[in-house]
Formats: structure tokens, C-alpha cells, sequence
């Protein structure tokens, strides 16, 4: 392998990040780069729930400092936005106009909040937890003893309802069709996992779904949600968790092949030689399945980055799963997600 | 929680990118809102062209000595030139710049490719943002400013009026699209999330009674001018000095004073010897080149015993060498330079306040003991802003010579006196006819090559000077730091000092005892209180800013001791962290030799 390699990472997830340090362990003089759109270094978004117990500083959430960075001689480019990939120049181009060359690519852009189009309209009155700043602006914007309303409730709502509960708020959540994304459960295993739900401390709204939203002029971020059924529950904030949609706008005209993520082999390699894909962004061939499927949660996505650094290293390595789909309900009655887990 | 704000920021950009003009409208602001400010620029010797212009200011709440040796916050307005810096800035600090550049940019040309991991990004579309605020894309150096006040929440007033004062004298419309644009930065600055950990808290209530103000050194020099009554002043422009006639050709007409430009410095000096002569408050100002050729003249000066001021700024040399950077090369002509035993008095301040001080104080030395004086300051010192706190009464002293009691027929113009300084007349005075030349001459000054004449009017044109160290109203060393003994001791001159001093403070939190003393006059030497503050310093470093170590060997050869020198030639200040290293060093050898002993 020749040493001025220039591997470029997109993204600065679990995945990026766990990839370009197995890159460098296996190629000691190769050229890494991980491109960010974000501003900040590798965080663990996994803990941004504590922000409501206090931990309000971003330094806190840093999974390395930046030393790490330049012992092992990796470039960070963060606020850069890729718009567009052209495999046959092997260039990336940046929104700033500049463009990257890369001789190995890993697409690990992740994913960003699904949103259903009905409600499309209405972002602006909702708040994500996608980041670190949106984490403090709703931390921010929930009184103490206020009402956080969630919508869908998928696993990253209902860890984040967990901890608002025990910061001594309100959990209103409105029922969905995606409630538990990304788990699959049947109808009597919903009764079930609902119970375990309110036993937690959640409201559980089941009134239909969410019609419209409303702003409470002169409060801020105070908004009211109209439900089908023509109810309407009040709270400090709306945030949306009806799970998440692969990142791959900027892939529009590069030929990858793509599904609604990009289409991978075990291997983590899309149709082109010199491009793997790994963490949320991808789909993975499962022959067990027939299928191309995502595996979610912490433990995935870093293997998924292990395995595509091999492979772009001149190993061969295979993807599976070891994370388990259930949901299970605990001895004393709530909910937990294998995917809660994180080292 | 009250903290202490020490902060410094610089604003990087081509020639023509508005860099100096948003960097001086930041530090006023800063300054009217009640910082103690500390500013240097640098922009390139060309006139025209797309050279680089950096703009660095260090805001504080309590006083400060120099530049820091690093920055907080950097601002792109030019990546090409910004990326070479961006080294400077401290990890957590942050960097601002353009995320929309006009055009598209190289692999690697895009400033956000050479952000340290430990830097804080600011990527904002600065140019269309200065579009939709003015409907061109000029402004977006004021884009860059207000997003830097609204990010740091300072006060915006502040800013607006710092602007409505830059362009007071431009159409209404410069103004206008100015503030436009600094206020859409604001607004955006104020809507980032603030990541780094760069604090501006509110400054504390300012302890001095007088007003605050932003002055250079080259400023200071002129109000020290004017305040002493300066009336005549003869120049010929050169950088970094001729911000001083610049300034006076503006001022001395409405003070009553006149200025004249003259063809060259030659010219220059002798008018300005013609004038002092002549009895008016005269002055040039110059940088090296001009001195070189000023040396002559100023030994008729000498010889003559005629009170002249000369200001001479240093930039690197020699010859036209680096006419934009700064260089502490021109002691040794400032001191020695010339033929003949033409000892003068030369007087280098260390500060922004010390340079109206001393141009105050140089006429009134010049006048008393009837010689050419020299200021001596640096580039550096020239364009550097300090926020000053001047007294409202003058200080400085109007005329004061000894004059001749008994004018006429046996007026002895250089009578051996027994402080050396003789009776003066000045042409026109009733019975103050006598003849005053190049020549060596009598005590009336009849030109005379005897012996005895020649070595006696020596020793007097010497020995006279001697008293010039006790001159009052003006410090010529101080010590700071620890008292009594210490282990290192920095001895140094002229701009340089800031940064000695910043690495004590430094060394002294580190818990190294050491002390730190400015010479301000440099001719003749106060050789008395340096041994005092040399027999109390273990190891002695004299960092300066030239290559040969030239106040080192003046030092020495006053007091014959051994010291250390810390000669930098690069063009640039000195470097904080690498004094604050060289006194660790210091320290840690005389600890060994101590433990050993
Ligand atoms: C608050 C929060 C809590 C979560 N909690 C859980 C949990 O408990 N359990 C669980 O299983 N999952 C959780 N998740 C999901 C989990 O974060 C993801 O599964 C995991 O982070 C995916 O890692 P990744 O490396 O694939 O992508 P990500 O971590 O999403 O990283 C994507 C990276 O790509 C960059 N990027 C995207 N597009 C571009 C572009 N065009 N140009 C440049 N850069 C780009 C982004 O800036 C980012 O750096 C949570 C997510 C959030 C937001």
C-alpha cells in the first residue's frame, strides 16, 4: 500500500471517528482526513441527555481531546459541508467551493431526524436533540417542573424521556406508528412496552396523531399540539423522535447505489472499488434476510467502522451483528434498549 | 463571577480588505467601553498591491505591557494570508472567516483546512451576508467586526459610535453601509453558539481620574510635542517616523507652531539645528536611513551646543532593509554614531505614555544642557496603540536656560563653568554677539585648534551631560518585580520591555524570583542604579531586538560585568514564551549551581 494514501472520512460519528483510528493503527504513514459538517470534535451524543442534570459544558462530552487528533497525525475538517461526490475524479466538493481529493472514501454521514410530511410545516416550532446545541437551547426552554411534549418515540425519545423524568419534568408523549423505532414490535408486544412506558413516569397520549402545531404567543418555545381527535396538550417544547433518515443528499448524482441508505456488502463496500460506507448511513446486504438492512446502536456502528477500516487497509472483514433487536422489559417494569448501551 | 479579561484578537487580510480600518474601529471600542487596550498592526511596505494586513489587538481589564504571543480569536479576511497565522491562535480560541469565498478555492487554499483540532470554527458567508445588508459585497470586514461583538456580546453602542467617528468625514452613505453590515454580523455573531472559551467580562471601574485614550507611540510623541510647546519642526518623511510630521503638519499650525518639509534629512537636521539656535522649541524625526545621514549635522550640534530633539523610529536595516517591520538596531548610532567625541543624550521610552514623556521631557534636557537629544523608539512603539490616561495640566517646562547674566563686550558663549553648561544667547539678545562654529573653539567661541582649548572644551561638552541623569519628572530606570535579590534579572531598553515584563509576571507566577529593570537613557548611562540592580540579580538577561546584542555591549562596556543576551532579529517582536523559557532556564542554572554549592 503506498504511504501518501489519502483516506478520506465523512463523518465524524462513531463510526468516522472508530475508523480512521484503525486506519491509522494499520497505516502509520497514510494521509487521514475525517470531514465534519459540525463544529466541534468527536462527542458523545449518547450522554447529551444530561444536559438536563447539569453537565451543560460541550468539553464535558468530548470522546478524545484534541491532542488525540495530532498524536496520530489525523486532520479534522469540521464546519465543512460536502455537497457532492464525483467518483471518477475521486473529488469531493465542499459548500465553501473548495474541492478534496480522496484515493479511499468511507461514507459515514450517519442520519438526521425523520420528520412525517404532514408535519413538514411545522420544524420550525419543534426541537430536535440531534446536537449539542439544540440539546442545551431545549434544555433551556423547559421550566423546572415543565412539560416536554415528545412526538413518535423512538429509542433515542424515550432515553432522553428517562432522564427529563428524573430531572423533575413532565413527559407527554404522542403515540405513533414509529413508537420504538428502530425495534419492530408486534401489536401485543406495544400493549406491553406502553405499560412498561407509564411505568416510567411517561404520559402516554394515544388520542390519534398530531394535527397541527400551535406557538403560545409571548412564551418562547411554549407551544400547543392539536391531535386528530381535536384535543390539544400544552407544553414547554415540541420535540419530534419518529427516528432517523440516512444522510445522503449530497450523494444525489454520484452514481453510489443507494435504497433509502446506501446499498452495502457485508464488506461494507458500495458498488465502487474505492468506497465503503459504515454507521447509519448504510444499508448491508443480509443473506439471511435477502435483504439490505440497517443495524443500529452504538455497538453496530463502531464494528461497522472497524470492518470497513480493514477493508480499505487491505484486510478482508465481514460485518455481523452481535446487538440484539428486542426490547426487554426490566424486573421492575420499565423499558430497555439493547441500543441504550454504549462503552 | 468577576474575572480578569486578558484577551487578544487579530484580523487578518489583503491590502485593500478594510483589515486596519475594522481593527482600529475594535479597539477604540473597546477603549470607550473602558478596557485597557494594547494594538499593533502590521501591514505591508508596499503601497498598492494585495499584501498582508494584520490588525492585533489584546483587550484586558488591567494593565498590560506587550502583545501576547498569541491570539484568542483570529479573523480571516483573506485565507492565503490568515492561513500562516492560524498557528497563533491558543486551543479553544477561535477562528472566524469566510464560509462563501467568491470564487473557487484550491485543495487546501480554504482556511477551514488548517484549523488545529483544538480550534473553534466560526464559518459565516461574510460576503453575502454584507451583500443583503448593503447590497455589496465591501462591507463584509464589518461583517466580520459586528460578529465578533454580537459572539462576545460586547455593547454595540460602543461600536457604532467607534464607526460614526472613523467616517465623520465621509459622505453620510460610508457610514450607513457600515453600520449596516456591522450590524447583520452582530446579529449573527449573537445568534452562534459560542464554543470557545474566550471571555470578555465587563471592565471594572477605572481607578485613574483622567480620560482615556487611544494613542500610538508616533501619537504620543506628538502630544508630547505640542504639550512642551514645540514650535518649530523640519522633516522628511520616512516610515515608520513620518506618522509624527504627518500629525504635526496638522496640529502645529493650530498651536501656533510651523512645520516645513524639507528635501531631505540633511536638510532636515540643519534647519532644526538653525532653528534650535535660533531659540525656538525645534525637532525632526527620522527612522535609521535618515539617521545615517542626520549624523553629521548633529555633531555641529554638539559642537555648537545647540538643543535640538531628534526622533528616530527603527525599522530593520540595513540600508532600505525591512521599512514595515520592527528592529532595535540603531542604538549604536543613536549613541556612537558620527565622528568625533560627539557625545549626546538619547532617551528611549518603553511605553506609549513613556513616549510622550520623553518627547516632553527632550526639549527641556535639550534646552538645559544646550545638546541634541534623540529619542529613540521602534516601529513597533511608533504604531503600537495602548490606551493612555493623560493628566489634563502640562507638566512639562516652559524655556528654561541658563541664561547669560552679563551679556556684552566679554560674553563668554561657552564658558568653563562648573557644571559644564554655559550662559546662552541667542541672536538678537543685546550683547550676546559671538561666533558659534563647527570648529573647536574658545569659551566665545572663536575657533581655536590649542591643545589644552581642544581637550578642555571636550571634557566640558562630556562632563555636562552627567547631570542629565538626575533630570526630574522622568524615570531613567525602574525596576519592577521582586525586590531585593532575585535569581534572574532581565535588563533591557525600548519596546522590548512590554514583553520582559509580561515574562516575569509569567516566570514570577511559576515561582522563579526575578525582577525586571528599564534603562530609559541611554546616553549617558545610569550606570549607578543598573550595578545596584545588577549586584542583586543572580543571572542578568538583556533581551533586545537586533542581532549583534548592541544595548548587551553598551551595558557591558559601562559596567564591565557579564550578562546574558537574548538577541532576536526576525522583524517581529519578541516572543513572550520564549523569554518566559530563557528565564526557567536561567533559574533552573542557578538553582543547580546553588544546590551544588
Ligand atoms: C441525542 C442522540 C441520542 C442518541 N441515542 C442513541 C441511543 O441511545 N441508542 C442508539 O442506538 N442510537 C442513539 N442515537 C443514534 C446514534 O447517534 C447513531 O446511531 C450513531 O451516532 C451513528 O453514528 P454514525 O457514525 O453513523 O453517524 P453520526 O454520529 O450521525 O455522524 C454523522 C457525521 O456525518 C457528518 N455529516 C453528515 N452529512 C455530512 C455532509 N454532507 N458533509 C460533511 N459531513 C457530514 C456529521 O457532521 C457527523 O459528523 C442517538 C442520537 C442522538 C442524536
Amino acid at each position: 500500500m503506498p504511504s501518501s494514501t489519502h483516506h478520506v472520512v465523512l463523518g465524524n460519528g462513531i463510526a468516522g471517528n472508530h475508523a480512521a483510528s484503525v486506519i491509522r493503527e494499520r497505516e502509520p504513514d497514510s494521509r487521514i482526513t475525517i470531514v465534519s459538517a459540525g463544529a466541534l470534535l468527536f462527542y458523545n451524543r449518547y450522554d447529551l441527555p444530561n444536559v438536563f442534570r447539569g453537565r451543560q459544558h460541550w468539553v464535558d462530552y468530548l470522546v478524545h481531546p484534541p491532542e488525540y487528533y495530532e498524536s496520530r497525525n489525523i486532520t479534522l475538517r469540521r464546519k465543512t459541508q460536502v455537497t457532492e461526490l464525483d467518483t471518477r475524479t475521486q473529488t469531493l466538493s465542499l459548500a465553501h467551493r473548495e474541492t478534496l481529493h480522496y484515493d479511499k472514501l468511507l461514507i459515514a454521514t450517519g442520519g438526521h431526524a425523520y420528520i412525517p410530511e404532514r408535519l413538514l410545516d411545522y420544524t420550525k416550532l419543534m426541537l430536535g436533540f440531534h446536537n449539542f446545541i439544540v440539546a442545551m437551547q431545549a434544555q433551556k426552554s423547559v421550566r423546572k417542573g415543565g412539560t416536554v411534549i415528545m412526538l413518535g418515540g423512538d429509542v433515542m425519545g424515550i432515553d432522553l424521556a428517562r432522564t427529563v423524568i428524573a430531572t423533575g419534568h413532565r413527559v407527554i408523549l404522542v403515540l405513533d406508528s414509529r413508537t420504538f423505532w428502530p425495534h419492530e414490535v408486534t401489536p401485543s408486544e406495544r400493549v406491553k412496552y406502553l405499560q412498561a412506558l407509564t411505568n416510567m413516569g411517561v404520559e402516554v397520549q394515544d388520542s390519534g396523531r398530531v394535527e397541527r402545531i400551535e406557538m403560545i404567543s409571548g412564551t418562547g418555545s411554549a407551544r400547543r399540539v392539536f391531535l386528530e381527535n381535536g384535543e390539544h396538550i400544552r407544553g414547554d417544547v415540541v420535540m419530534p423522535f419518529y427516528g432517523l433518515v440516512p444522510t445522503v443528499d449530497f450523494l444525489a448524482t454520484s452514481g453510489i447505489d443507494m435504497e433509502r441508505g446506501i446499498l452495502v456488502n457485508p464488506q461494507l463496500q458500495t458498488v465502487r472499488d474505492n468506497i465503503w460506507a459504515a454507521g447509519d448511513v448504510c444499508q448491508i446486504w443480509s443473506a439471511k434476510h435477502n435483504a439490505y438492512r440497517f443495524f443500529y446502536g452504538y455497538r453496530n456502528v463502531k464494528a461497522m467502522g472497524e470492518v470497513a477500516a480493514h477493508n480499505m487497509t487491505g484486510k478482508k472483514a465481514t460485518f455481523t451483528s452481535t446487538v440484539s433487536e428486542e426490547l426487554v422489559i426490566n424486573r421492575d417494569g420499565t423499558l430497555y434498549s439493547p441500543y441504550w448501551e454504549y462503552d | 463571577m468577576a474575572y480578569d479579561t486578558d484577551i487578544q484578537i487579530s484580523i487578518c487580510g489583503s491590502a485593500g480588505d478594510g483589515t486596519i480600518a475594522v481593527g482600529d474601529i475594535f479597539k477604540r471600542a473597546m477603549a470607550h467601553i473602558g478596557y485597557r487596550v494594547i494594538a499593533f498592526d502590521q501591514y505591508p511596505a508596499e503601497i498598492r498591491g494585495f499584501g498582508k494586513c494584520i490588525a492585533r489587538t489584546r483587550v484586558a481589564t488591567s494593565r498590560v505591557y506587550s502583545m501576547k504571543g498569541y491570539s484568542d480569536v483570529l479573523v480571516s479576511l483573506n485565507d492565503l494570508h490568515a492561513i500562516p497565522h492560524v498557528g497563533e491562535v491558543r486551543n479553544y480560541g477561535a477562528l472566524i472567516y469566510d464560509s462563501a469565498p467568491m470564487s473557487a478555492v484550491a485543495e487546501g487554499a480554504h482556511i477551514s483546512g488548517h484549523l488545529k483540532p483544538g480550534h473553534i470554527p466560526y464559518a459565516l458567508p461574510m460576503r453575502e451576508v454584507s451583500e443583503l445588508a448593503t447590497g455589496a459585497n465591501r462591507s463584509r470586514n464589518f461583517v466580520a467586526l459586528g460578529f465578533v461583538a454580537g459572539l462576545y456580546q460586547l455593547p454595540q453602542d460602543a461600536f457604532h459610535h467607534a464607526i460614526a467617528a472613523k467616517f465623520e468625514s465621509k459622505a453620510a452613505a460610508v457610514t450607513k453601509s457600515a453600520l449596516a453590515a456591522f450590524d447583520s454580523g452582530f446579529e449573527a455573531g449573537a445568534a452562534s453558539y459560542q464554543f470557545d472559551d474566550v471571555r470578555i467580562d465587563a471592565p471594572r471601574g477605572r481607578k485613574s481620574t483622567h480620560e482615556a485614550r487611544m494613542m500610538t507611540g508616533n501619537g504620543a510623541i506628538v502630544q508630547g510635542c505640542l504639550d512642551a510647546g514645540i514650535e518649530t519642526f523640519f522633516g522628511y518623511p520616512i516610515t515608520p517616523a513620518t506618522g509624527i510630521m504627518e500629525h504635526l503638519a496638522v496640529e502645529m499650525p493650530r498651536h501656533g507652531g510651523r512645520l516645513v518639509q524639507t528635501e531631505d534629512e540633511i536638510a532636515a537636521i540643519s534647519a532644526a539645528i538653525g532653528a534650535g539656535y535660533a531659540g525656538s522649541r525645534a525637532a525632526t524625526a527620522t527612522s535609521g536611513p535618515g539617521l545615517s545621514l542626520m549624523t553629521e549635522m548633529m555633531g555641529l550640534g554638539v559642537m555648537a551646543e545647540v538643543p535640538v530633539v531628534i526622533f528616530v523610529s527603527q525599522r530593520g536595516g540595513p540600508s532600505t532593509g525591512l521599512p514595515t517591520k520592527t528592529e532595535q538596531s540603531d542604538l549604536n548610532l543613536a549613541v556612537w554614531g558620527g565622528h568625533g567625541d560627539a557625545r549626546r543624550i538619547v532617551l528611549a521610552p518603553t511605553n506609549v505614555e513613556g513616549c510622550r514623556r520623553c518627547a516632553g521631557r527632550a526639549f527641556e534636557i535639550a534646552e538645559q544642557f544646550q545638546v541634541p537629544v534623540i529619542v529613540l523608539v521602534d516601529l513597533y512603539l511608533s504604531n503600537r496603540y495602548e490606551t493612555v490616561f493623560l493628566q489634563d495640566e502640562n507638566e512639562f517646562l516652559p524655556k528654561n536656560w541658563k541664561p547669560a547674566t552679563t551679556p556684552g563686550a566679554g560674553y563668554r558663549r561657552y564658558e568653563l563653568t562648573t557644571d559644564g553648561v554655559s550662559p546662552r544667547c541667542i541672536p538678537g539678545e543685546a550683547g550676546g554677539i559671538h561666533t558659534a562654529t563647527g570648529l573647536e573653539h574658545d569659551e566665545y567661541g572663536n575657533p581655536s585648534d590649542n591643545s589644552g582649548t581642544h581637550s578642555l572644551m571636550t571634557q566640558k561638552r562630556h562632563e555636562k551631560l552627567q547631570a542629565a541623569i538626575k533630570h526630574p519628572g522622568i524615570n531613567f530606570t525602574k525596576r519592577f518585580g521582586d525586590s531585593g535579590k532575585v535569581e534572574v534579572g532581565l535588563l533591557t531598553w525600548g519596546s522590548s520591555f512590554g514583553e520582559a515584563l509580561e515574562a516575569m509576571l509569567l516566570a514570577q507566577q511559576e515561582g522563579i524570583r526575578c525582577a525586571a529593570m528599564k534603562v530609559v537613557m541611554l546616553s549617558p548611562f545610569p550606570v549607578r542604579s543598573v550595578l545596584r540592580f545588577y549586584k542583586d540579580c543572580q543571572q542578568i538577561l538583556v533581551p533586545e531586538l537586533n542581532y549583534t546584542g548592541q544595548f548587551a555591549k553598551l551595558l557591558t562596556s559601562e559596567i564591565a560585568l557579564p550578562v546574558t543576551r537574548i538577541s532576536h532579529a526576525t522583524g517581529a517582536p519578541l516572543d513572550v514564551a520564549n523569554l518566559v523559557e530563557a528565564i526557567r532556564r536561567a533559574a533552573r542554572k542557578h538553582r543547580r549551581r546553588h544546590n551544588a554549592a
